[in-house]
């Protein structure tokens, strides 16, 4: 099944290329075997990635299934990787951002702290580069629930960052972007986060001390 | 006899002739009942111990030792300065059997003893080819309470400036360990970063290895099977008795063969 969906690659036969590898990933899973079954819709997705991206994600999630359901969570940090920058390229970033939370849980599962403190710490940067600081600070308190995150040096480099957005401080975000920390994430990760700060960061200082100020005259009100 | 014992009996006959000894007299009859000349005798005799001690304090490589010598004439000349106030003193009294001239020539003569006390060198004055401020502690000039203001100025500014140097070298020198700091911190953060994922890769790896080892050792069993299997097959093949029969057997064939062929012929 696999070489007919390798043929109908080279026929540039989009459709059926997907069809064949999800058929050959099914009848590794009747044999039993989740590990082929999973690299089958890995090569599929892989093919397809320049052509049909979407249909690509769907294949890597799949596959990412097919392995957690085996217990095989290590196996799936590269198929997470592959699909977070497919995403990225499309510009789905929300996505990306699920997609980096589920990878952290996945290495959760598996006590891989090192790999979930930086799936935490890119699902963060993604949500700053989407100027929304906001649903950063809330994936920051989630993500700070966690003991294995509170802990490492990822958990220091985003407190830096989010202080240095909540501060309005351009020169300071661009110091953190270089930071060994940063470096050390995944590169699709780097290039957004030397693009930080997008837009105008003394407007979300703006926007924050306005919502401090609401309270206080609710207060004067009553 | 040992040594101690000659030692002492040499300084009892000494002391019991004593009074025999010719120059001992003659200083002491000389001097008599000058206290001038006496002290005089006794600051000179000190000077030159004391300029012993400082040429050899120059000559010292060992600067804890050079140091302690130097301090030593430094006390022994203080305590000369002192001895030659009192000779001051004695030199203005009248003494009999001295002639005026003497008297004058006593007063230059402790002039030129004072003179000779402080030139004895004893290591204040330090050469100033040291950088930074290291020598400010050694090259300490002497605390004079009436010497003038401009006197004083001057010696405070070359102070300054070489500490100020100094502070400047040890500003720059900080800045370099802190940049090769920051350099080396780079470095290890690389490093355990670089740790981390091997260490995730290998427990990755861990499940992996120990399937292949399983299946490693079913093929390994399967082959030794196997290679038994033929080795016992080859033997009943190769066995002599086969091969007699192979041999006749071949042999019939030819036979027939070379018949058939002569028969078509």
């Amino acid at each position: 099944m696999e070489s007919a969906g390798s043929l109908a690659k080279e026929l540039r036969n989009w459709s059926e290329v997907a069809d064949f590898y999800r058929r050959a990933s099914e009848l590794y899973i009747e044999c039993g075997r989740s590990q082929p079954a999973s690299d089958a819709l890995t090569k599929g997705a892989r093919v397809l990635e320049e052509v049909v991206p979407e249909e690509a994600i769907k294949l890597y999630t799949d596959a990412c299934a097919i392995l957690e359901e085996d217990g095989k969570e290590q196996m799936a940090f590269d198929l997470y990787r592959a699909a977070t920058s497919v995403y990225i390229k499309l510009e789905k970033f929300t996505d990306a951002a699920a997609t980096l939370l589920r990878w952290g849980l996945a290495a959760d599962k598996c006590n891989a702290t090192n790999s979930q403190c930086k799936a935490y710490l890119s699902a963060i940067i993604v949500y700053l580069y989407l100027h929304d600081s906001t649903q950063a600070e809330k994936c920051y308190n989630d993500c700070s629930q966690i003991d294995a995150f509170l802990r490492s040096d990822q958990n220091r480099c985003a407190t830096k960052l989010l202080s240095a957005y909540a501060e309005g401080d351009v020169e300071e975000i661009k110091h953190i972007a270089q930071s060994s920390t940063i470096t050390h994430l995944d590169h699709v990760i780097i290039r957004l986060a030397r693009k930080l700060p997008t837009g105008d960061v003394a407007a979300l200082e703006n926007n924050a001390s306005k919502e401090q100020e609401e309270p206080l005259d609710e207060n004067d009100l009553t | 006899m040992s040594v101690i014992d000659i030692r002492f009996r040499v300084d009892a006959i000494c002391k019991k002739f004593d009074k025999y000894d010719v120059e001992k007299q003659r200083d002491r009859n000389a001097h008599g009942d000058d206290a001038f000349a006496r002290l005089y005798s006794a600051v000179e005799s000190d000077l030159d111990a004391a300029l012993e001690k400082s040429q050899r304090a120059a000559v010292e490589t060992n600067r804890a030792s050079s140091a302690a010598l130097n301090a030593e004439v430094r006390r022994t000349k203080a305590r000369l300065m002192e001895e030659i106030a009192k000779l001051y003193k004695l030199a203005q009294k009248k003494v009999k059997g001295l002639s005026k001239d003497d008297q004058m020539t006593r007063n230059d003569l402790v002039l030129a003893l004072q003179e000779r006390v402080q030139a004895i060198p004893d290591g204040t004055i330090a050469p100033h080819k040291q950088s930074g401020g290291w020598s400010a502690s050694t090259s300490r000039e002497n605390i004079k309470f009436d010497s003038s203001d401009g006197h004083l100025q001057d010696g405070f500014f070359q102070q300054t400036e070489e500490a100020s140097q100094f502070r400047h070298e040890y500003e720059m020198r900080k800045m370099k360990q802190d940049e090769g700091l920051d350099v080396i911190s780079e470095g290890l953060d690389t490093l355990k970063d670089l740790a981390h994922d091997m260490n995730e890769e290998l427990d990755r790896q861990v499940p992996l290895v120990d399937e292949i080892d399983n299946k490693v050792d079913r093929a390994a069993s399967d082959l030794k099977n196997t290679n038994v299997r033929l080795k016992e097959t080859l033997f009943k093949i190769r066995s002599s008795r086969n091969f007699c029969i192979d041999i006749i057997l071949l042999c019939v064939i030819l036979g027939i063969v070379s018949y058939l062929y002569n028969a078509l012929r």
